[in-house]
């Protein structure tokens, strides 16, 4: 690896040890990271590999390290306590995650709130992650949401913010339309309230390809990615490698396909479906924690993690594949249940109680 | 419009209802809603025209390669189901016979085999004056089951045939494989067909163009397909677009269902005007379009419009498709795209989907509904 071709570190408040040293442990340890999909050549850079340590990967191009496990949102405000959600951000930083989601719309604010207080005096130490959710409004409305999101996550400003659900198939052109929410992207990063921004989303890889289409330079793309989505509708082949091509950081979710309510019906472990996921050429795998519980069983996995090879990936492919095929543990792409108020309301559907799936 | 519709009668059928009495009255002038209001054009203020049905003949048309012709409109077999009394629905089958029309649409889950018991009854004495249709409902599963069916369905409907049997709702990714797989329902049709008891063998479904081509270039010389064909479908993952040349290109019969969306949702916002929805289906190149009645009132509109039918002019379609470009473009109007609300229990029961509590056949599994036998 040449010295030119680094990423450069430039979240100096990250913890964990500096590249050097990370340079040095890979040479002594004479690891490989390996992965199927879109290819070893193109996985990110990754540092601060130990044995008690979650891994550091590259985000894209934009020159900052984020860890190989992120913490979800929404999962944060499904905690019984605000003292219980308080306890898993803290320990979770202790851990070494850095990567923080959420979104103006989970919980109707709630998820924001608690995670602004749970990071009250350790804003410095993370990568913080909010979503906004105009689903077709305009650029001004993203702009108050901005606001909102800043307020309730007690910071002046977002290291990333994400254009939220891209769900709807006209979703793309609603979004890049003049006045639209991109121009609010622009906006916020002028006005240094934003570092980077996005856009996430879990039905189509058609949808993501065409937000793509549009080539405006956003530094990360969220998707849903387990090893399920490889035999059904698969943002894996479909969205993935260009995602990587365009050197945009890819963030994952839906590791467990959404809740685990998926993964509990299918011939695959919890745990190795979070290693699947994690294995891939991401910089990030999002999972939803709800309890300190659920922190540490996915801790166990994140630290010194090790990614699958390209044979034993192929491996929990096929033995997920024919139970994959319909769709059925994959209900953000095949229903609507996964699809949010707020958008539903954008865009002329019934809402859940009408329309639950 | 004679897939799963139950979920939507408590609310569809007097707004079509109502929606017909308004506009009646009103000259149509109906309020346009929410999102659609940019692209909607308001209705012509021309008064409904009054009176009954001109008893004109209904246009008969090709049934694909074979040598048999029906009619224009067909009547769907959900929402026979869904008529007050079996008296009422009786009566709406002969007035759709002495009307014109001769195809006639059913399915062996419909109402848990209600709809199929009375269309049963309803012919009795008519069987030979009609192009009777069902479907198969194996979502999956073998051609053994699918052969069980058959017997069922031919003892509700009391005859000892059918002119035309369909593979049920092919609605799932998978869907294609599974039919054409060893031992499917693909083989079942065959063996029908070498049985006598079937004439003629096809597929619906009403979920993604892309799954209806797979299950055409799979191969088998299918004689009928049919999907969701309105102004809507003309703009958004687009059957008539994608689906209606394949079909065509092999000699398929092509058959329209869901002219109004399923729902109506489009007329009650004031987007459409029924007649204008049914003419549009009407004027595309099938063979049949398959409308959802399930009152006197609602078959006398539809025969209003088959009755000396003649095409919609190549522009007067492009304008409906334009007037609700906008509106079609996230699938609002078309759930059973967008949705599972169109997917009955029978569906999603083999494919391990979730249950729908809020629709009507779900409630009525639990309540352990079966209909009379015949």
């Amino acid at each position: 690896m040449s010295e030119s071709n680094r990423p450069i570190d430039i979240n100096a408040a990250l913890p964990g040890p500096n590249r050097r040293q990370f340079l040095q442990t890979t040479a002594a340890a004479g690891l490989t990271f390996a992965n199927a999909g879109a290819g070893a050549a193109e996985s990110p850079q990754v540092s601060n590999v130990g044995p008690d340590r979650v891994p550091r990967k590259a985000l894209g191009k934009t020159g900052v390290e984020v860890s190989a496990m992120g913490l979800g949102g929404y999962s944060l405000a499904d905690s019984p306590t605000l003292e219980e959600a308080t306890q898993i951000v803290h320990e979770a930083v202790e851990a070494g995650i850095n990567f923080f989601d959420n979104a103006w719309e989970y919980h109707d604010g709630r998820s924001e709130e608690w995670m602004g207080q749970a990071l009250k005096g350790l804003r410095d130490k993370v990568f913080l992650m909010t979503k906004v959710c105009t689903h077709g409004r305009d650029k001004n409305v993203a702009m108050q949401q901005l606001e909102q999101s800043l307020k309730r996550l007690n910071t002046d400003h977002l290291d990333l913010w994400q254009i939220h659900e891209c769900v709807y198939w006209n979703d793309p052109e609603w979004h890049f339309r003049k006045g639209g929410v991109v121009e609010a992207l622009d906006q916020a990063k002028k006005q240094g309230k934003v570092r980077f921004v996005g856009f996430t989303g879990h039905k189509h890889p058609d949808i993501h390809l065409a937000m793509l289409s549009h080539d405006y330079p956003f530094d990360t793309v969220q998707m849903p990615l387990n090893c399920f989505d490889a035999s059904y509708r698969s943002f894996e082949k479909n969205v993935l490698p260009e995602v990587i091509r365009r050197g945009m950081g890819a963030l994952g979710m839906k590791s467990l396909c959404g809740g685990g309510s998926g993964i509990i019906n299918s011939p695959i472990s919890v745990q190795d479906a979070l290693r699947y996921a994690m294995s891939l050429p991401v910089s990030t795998t999002i999972s939803g924690v709800d309890s300190l519980t659920v922190l540490r069983q996915n801790l166990a996995v994140a630290r010194g993690f090790k990614p699958l090879d390209a044979s034993q990936m192929q491996a929990l492919r096929d033995k997920c594949a024919q139970a994959a095929g319909d769709g059925h543990l994959e209900l953000y792409k095949s229903t609507k249940k996964f699809d949010g108020k707020p958008g539903r309301e954008q865009h002329g559907f019934p809402l859940a109680e009408a329309l639950p799936v | 419009m004679s897939d799963l519709q139950s979920s939507m009668n408590d609310q569809r059928n007097p707004v079509r209802r109502e929606f017909l009495r308004s506009a009646a009255a009103a000259g149509l002038g109906l309020a346009t809603g929410g999102a659609v209001e940019k692209t909607a054009t308001p209705p012509p203020a021309t008064p409904e025209r009054p009176g009954a049905p001109t008893g004109d003949p209904i246009p008969l048309r090709q049934f694909g390669r074979a040598d048999v012709k029906v009619s224009a409109l067909g009547m769907g077999g959900h929402h026979l189901g869904d008529f007050k009394t079996i008296e009422e629905a009786i009566a709406a089958v002969h007035e759709a016979i002495d009307g014109g029309i001769t195809f006639f649409d059913n399915c062996w889950e419909y109402h848990n085999g209600k709809s199929e018991n009375w269309l049963g009854r309803a012919l009795l004495g008519r069987r030979d004056k009609v192009f009777l249709m069902t479907k198969v409902c194996t979502h999956g599963r073998s051609a053994e089951l699918a052969m069980e069916m058959l017997e069922q369905s031919l003892i509700r409907l009391q005859t000892d045939h059918l002119d035309l049997w369909q593979i049920h709702g092919v609605t799932f990714d998978n869907d294609p494989e599974l039919a054409y797989r060893k031992g499917g329902v693909i083989e079942a049709l065959e063996q029908a067909k070498k049985a006598g008891k079937v004439r003629f063998v096809g597929f619906t479904g009403h979920k993604d163009p892309a799954i209806h081509l797979k299950m055409i270039q799979m191969g088998y010389p299918f004689d009928a397909v049919q999907m969701p064909l309105n102004p809507f479908d003309g703009n958004f993952h687009s059957f008539e677009r994608q689906v209606i040349p394949e079909a065509r290109k092999r000699g398929f019969a092509v058959l329209g269902m869901k002219p109004m969306n399923g729902t109506a949702e489009a007329i009650k916002k004031g987007v459409f005007k029924p007649e204008e929805m049914l003419r549009y289906a009407m004027s595309l190149p099938v063979t049949t379009t398959i409308a959802g009645i399930d009152t006197l009132d609602v078959l006398r509109q539809n025969l209003k419009v088959a009755q000396g039918f003649t095409p919609m002019a190549a522009a007067e379609m492009d304008d409906l498709r334009k007037r609700c470009a906008d509106a079609a473009g996230d699938g609002r109007f078309e759930l059973y795209k967008m949705s599972l609300k169109y997917d009955n229990p029978q569906a999603r029961e083999p494919h391990h989907f979730p249950l729908d509590p809020t629709i009507k056949e779900v409630k009525d599994m639990f309540k352990g509904v079966m209909s009379a036998s015949p």
